[in-house]
């Protein structure tokens, strides 16, 4: 009887053992993720192999390379990937430069009860539509602009910025630098200040204590503020769109169009897996690189 | 006085509205073993840390080898710290760490493999130069941290509780294998710590902090058999504090009065001291002689080889005693009047104002 009384809560009746929670709790994120992750992937690796007819141009419910093999063959394309993997990687390392001072003097630097306020004017930006923020900058940088009008005397100064490649860039460092702070700063604040105090003590100036000390232990925080700036900006459309000229037209630009105005579906597809793929391959590639397991591992 | 590594002068800090460091003078010989010793709080690790050049003093002066270090930042001094936590690079090898102060001097790459394998075998960790700190034992770690600092030949060795983290056993093999990596690099330590123990095993000097101030300086035999301060004395372990009167003295001897009781030490008191303490320690006071203060034993507790006995006397003092309990000639109950005695050498007299 005692151990029958002791079990009781456990499993009282087979109506009890039945419980929601485990299944709420586990089901709910995973209806998401195949909602929204798993099944609009699924559906675009399927459609990337469906081809168009070329009388309707309704999409054909058939099995065909052909999509890949346009991407992979043309010339046109490999252009445009190696021009859109060029502006996000300039525009990731500006950032980086950018970023990393602002992440480490607020985590590093700054007083632990300033640090919050800090951080929240880093992220106000977020408070309004990425869209505003980059019609703001047209108004900043096409001529008769604000940055024309101020700065136009200068000799030798160009000006008027708008529909070229530095707008572009300025536009996603400005859009995307919040998100490669954060990290940066979480790794500034966990970076243990005896490590810094035990190389200046072994005599290392403070260049060398940054470069031997504080850069490699506030790594992980780079790493992940480069990949959550860089993927942003690879797939982005809207920056190049508004901000850029005829030359900067980038991946993202063309997978939209191909599923608005050029309503190629398919063809969109293909180029949308082959970047995800890229973005794969190259995240692990750079993971493995940095190496940040090194630093933290168990 | 032997020529002074580090001599410290009238050196003060605070913090906000917290004095740290209170006008500390000290000299610190070429060699030796010199240990900071006192209560958290005392000003020990801040005085260490100024010495670092971590911290700056608000003023005082700190002469490294008789230069003033002034405001010099820590990688400018000849001094090195094994800290608390060791702060061991994570990102480097046991090899990379020992080596980096090596580095930064710009040493031949041969030079500085031929000194961290040197290191690593003083150490006694030859073959773990290409381990990552955390792969490492504490006493392991700690080692290294030891070994990072030693590399770079420091005038002086500052080391923050370097044990602190360790288990007893472990802290104990440490203690005399740090005192005899000391002796063989013959590097002057300053070491840090609160645990007396520790103080006594392997220091030259020690110097014992209260409340940002120097209490006593001496060696580890002076500090705990002629403690100077009534705070010395409790710190080093004599419970026994009693106050007493001064009734008599003559060139050699002075005669102690509590209460009713009178006890003779064979020590001279200044002429105008009238009042102290007396401190004895529990393991010296003796219940097994006819003679002695009257008391009633309030409390008995049983500490392994010792028994530990709360003895009040009859003019209200309490006086802690442990002696050997297997003794059952001398064992007494709770309620048993017993006879307190020590022996006049055994006591040390504080003079008020000490």
């Amino acid at each position: 009887m005692a151990t029958e009384t002791l079990a009781a809560p456990v499993d009282a009746s087979p109506r009890r053992s039945f419980s929601l929670t485990p299944i709420l709790t586990l089901g709910i994120p995973t209806l998401v993720v195949v909602l929204f992750v798993v099944l609009p992937l699924i559906l675009i690796g399927i459609y990337s192999f469906y081809s168009l007819d070329p009388v309707t141009g309704l999409m054909q419910r058939d099995f065909t390379w052909a999509n890949y093999e346009r991407v992979l063959t043309s010339p046109i394309y490999r252009n445009i990937f190696i021009r859109t993997l060029s502006i996000a990687a300039i525009a990731t390392v500006i950032a980086l430069l950018l970023a990393y001072p602002v992440g480490y003097f607020i985590g590093a630097v700054a007083k632990p009860q300033n640090q919050g306020v800090l951080m929240l004017l880093v992220l106000i930006p977020f408070w309004t539509s990425y869209i505003i923020r980059t019609y703001a900058w047209i108004g900043i940088l096409q001529s008769n602009g604000f940055l024309d009008s101020v700065f136009g005397w200068v000799p030798g100064l160009d000006t008027n910025l708008l529909y070229s490649r530095a707008a572009v860039i300025i536009g996603f460092v400005h859009v995307y630098l919040p998100i490669m702070i954060l990290p940066i700063y979480a790794s500034a604040r966990n970076l243990d200040k005896r490590y810094i105090e035990a190389a200046q003590d072994l005599g290392a100036s403070p260049f060398s204590t940054f470069l031997r000390v504080t850069l490699p232990l506030t790594m992980p925080g780079i790493v992940a503020g480069i990949v959550l700036f860089f993927i942003p900006t690879f797939g982005s459309f809207v920056t190049p769109q508004l901000l850029g000229g005829t030359g900067d037209v980038m991946m993202g630009n063309i997978i939209d169009n191909q599923f608005g105005e050029a309503f190629n579906w398919p063809f969109g597809a293909a180029l949308s897996v082959i970047m995800t793929l890229v973005v794969i391959v190259a995240m692990t590639l750079f993971f493995r690189f940095a190496d940040v397991e090194e630093i933290y591992g168990s | 006085m032997a020529e002074s590594d580090v001599s410290i002068r009238k050196l003060v800090k605070r913090f906000g509205d917290m004095v740290a460091v209170d006008g500390i003078d000290l000299e610190v010989p070429r060699g030796a073993f010199v240990t900071f010793l006192g209560p958290s709080g005392c000003g020990k690790t801040t005085t260490l840390r100024m010495i670092g050049g971590f911290e700056h003093p608000d003023s005082g002066e700190i002469y490294l080898k008789g230069e003033p270090m002034g405001r010099r930042p820590p990688h400018k001094r000849d001094t090195s710290m094994v800290f608390q936590n060791y702060a061991l690079f994570p990102h480097m090898s046991v090899a990379d760490n020992i080596g980096f102060g090596l580095r930064e001097r710009k040493m031949a790459k041969d030079e500085i493999r031929r000194r961290v394998s040197d290191m690593l075998k003083l150490i006694e960790l030859e073959d773990r130069g290409k381990r990552k700190p955390r792969q490492l034992s504490g006493g392991q770690q700690q080692r290294v941290a030891l070994a990072r600092s030693l590399v770079i030949e420091p005038t002086v060795l500052l080391l923050d509780e370097p044990l602190g983290a360790l288990d007893l056993k472990l802290r104990k093999q440490m203690q005399i294998e740090l005192k005899r990596i000391q002796q063989q690099v013959g590097i002057t330590f300053i070491y840090v710590t609160h645990d007396q123990e520790e103080a006594l095993t392997m220091s030259d000097r020690i110097v014992v902090m209260n409340q940002g101030r120097v209490e006593q300086e001496g060696s580890a035999e002076e500090i705990f058999d002629r403690p100077k301060t009534r705070f010395v004395a409790g710190f080093m372990g004599s419970q026994n504090i009693i106050d007493v009167q001064v009734a008599d003295r003559d060139a050699s001897s002075t005669k102690l009065r509590l209460g009713s009781n009178t006890v003779t030490l064979p020590v001279a008191v200044a002429p105008g001291v009238s009042a102290g303490a007396i401190a004895v320690r529990p393991e010296k006071v003796r219940l097994d002689v006819a003679e002695g203060w009257q008391g009633t034993v309030q409390e008995r507790i049983y500490k392994g080889v010792m028994m530990s006995y709360s003895i009040r006397l009859d003019d209200g003092t309490e006086i802690d005693a442990e002696v050997a309990h297997d003794d059952v000639r001398h064992r007494h109950e709770v309620g048993d009047t017993v006879r307190v005695s020590f022996r006049p050498e055994d006591a040390v007299f504080i003079p008020d104002g000490a």
